[in-house]
């Protein structure tokens, strides 16, 4: 029966308000998971705290056994679940520039809104920059739609380029992800910090 | 026992059983064998000739007349404006946007009805809209556009009629001489609403 929304068995206008409800629901989970502290988000990247290693992955984790499961059940195909188009150049360079703000901002877009919606003022300069790099990309866009629109795969996954199933890769997944938090735990406890 | 090591070894375990089971058992096929059956007796998948002959003559810009026999044949022989997707090609990618759409009727023939039957039912099954069979195939095309019988002097004006059209019909289609007009009868309007697809939108997303 499902996706819900493509096959509109929910229509664009709940579409809207349930993503506006879970918009919340993601906002209230990120705080409640201390993600509006830039300083906890700084930690992944010297060790003295992994919370956000360990909290996307395990969301990935739930979601890709969440989806693999319905899909075995019959509760969802897979084939009309939207895959991001992957333009390999694109994404490089956009992954070195969202790393590097990263670090020297200590926000993703999405915990610099949480934590600005409680009051943090390093937060509100972080969006400010959001929204002048957004200006900056759209009046710009000619100089690099090229580099934009260069390198595109299609919709590939990881698991086709492989030659693995989805169940495989998915094991593969869980058992980095174990790997990792293990590392991430091991990083914790030799660079800790007292106060931060 | 420790909460993290339970919780580990319960997802582990739902790996090891994703990984060992077949991948995408979800239901391809939209149509149950009941409604398929339904379908099928209900028989609103076919075109007549004379409606598909006047479809042609009028250049109805709505219809696609898919040819599923294979390349050979199609160049020997094939109607107006067809084209050519060989029933064991009918699965085949390329053909995805022309066999499932919500812009235009396609009306697949073969010589008999079989092949264009069988293109039918397996896109139906996959939930294809707007794909039509023309009665009789080729063969009853020949039979009753390119050389109608003239019906007996007693048949309704109606008769007579639609016996004007195919008359008409056979002289554009290059079939026997005929000295009158094609004019189309007043049973061409019953052709079959075409259903619109919904768009897909493309979500988007990120942290």
């Amino acid at each position: 029966m499902g996706p819900l929304v493509p096959q509109e068995i929910i229509g664009q206008d709940w579409n809207m308000l349930i993503a506006f409800i879970i918009g919340i629901g993601f906002g209230f989970a990120l705080e409640q998971a201390g993600f509006s502290s830039s300083r906890k988000l700084a930690g992944l990247f010297y060790g003295y705290d992994t919370v956000v290693l360990k909290v996307f992955f395990t969301a990935a984790v739930t979601a890709m056994l969440g989806l693999l499961y319905f899909s075995l059940f019959g509760w969802i195909d897979l084939n009309l679940v939207y895959v991001n188009p992957t333009f390999i150049w694109s994404a490089i360079g956009g992954g070195v520039i969202m790393g590097a703000g990263f670090i020297i901002g200590g926000f993703c877009p999405g915990t610099s809104v949480c934590a600005a919606a409680i009051g943090k003022i390093d937060a509100m300069i972080f969006l400010a920059g959001v929204v002048i790099g957004i200006f900056v990309f759209g009046e710009g866009y000619p100089l690099w739609k090229e580099f934009y629109n260069s390198g595109n795969l299609g919709n590939p996954k990881i698991s086709e380029i492989l030659g693995v199933s989805g169940g495989v890769m998915a094991l593969l997944v869980i058992i980095a992800a174990g790997i990792m938090f293990w590392i991430g735990e091991w990083a914790e406890k030799k660079f800790t910090r007292e106060e931060y | 026992m420790n909460a993290r090591i339970l919780t580990l070894a319960v997802t582990l375990l739902l790996g090891v059983v994703i990984a060992m089971v077949p991948e995408n058992t979800t239901k391809r096929y939209k149509l149950t064998a009941s409604d398929m059956i339904t379908e099928v007796r209900d028989g609103s998948e076919i075109i007549s000739p004379e409606d598909l002959a006047h479809w042609i003559i009028t250049k109805d810009p709505s219809i696609q007349i898919i040819d599923v026999r294979s390349p050979d044949e199609f160049a020997t022989y094939h109607l107006t404006n067809a084209f050519n997707i060989p029933i064991a090609d009918i699965l085949n990618d390329d053909y995805v946007d022309i066999l499932d759409q919500g812009v235009k009727m396609n009306v697949f023939y073969s010589n008999g009805t079989m092949y264009s039957h069988q293109a039918w039912m397996v896109l139906r099954q996959l939930g294809y809209e707007n794909n039509y069979v023309l009665q009789g195939g080729l063969n009853y095309w020949f039979e009753s556009i390119l050389s109608p019988k003239a019906p007996s002097i007693y048949s309704s004006d109606e008769e007579i009629a639609k016996y004007d059209f195919k008359k008409g019909a056979s002289e554009y289609f290059g079939g026997g001489g005929a000295e009158i007009q094609a004019t189309a009868p007043a049973t061409n309007t019953n052709k079959p609403v075409i259903k619109r697809k919904k768009a897909k939108k493309a979500p988007a997303g990120g942290c």
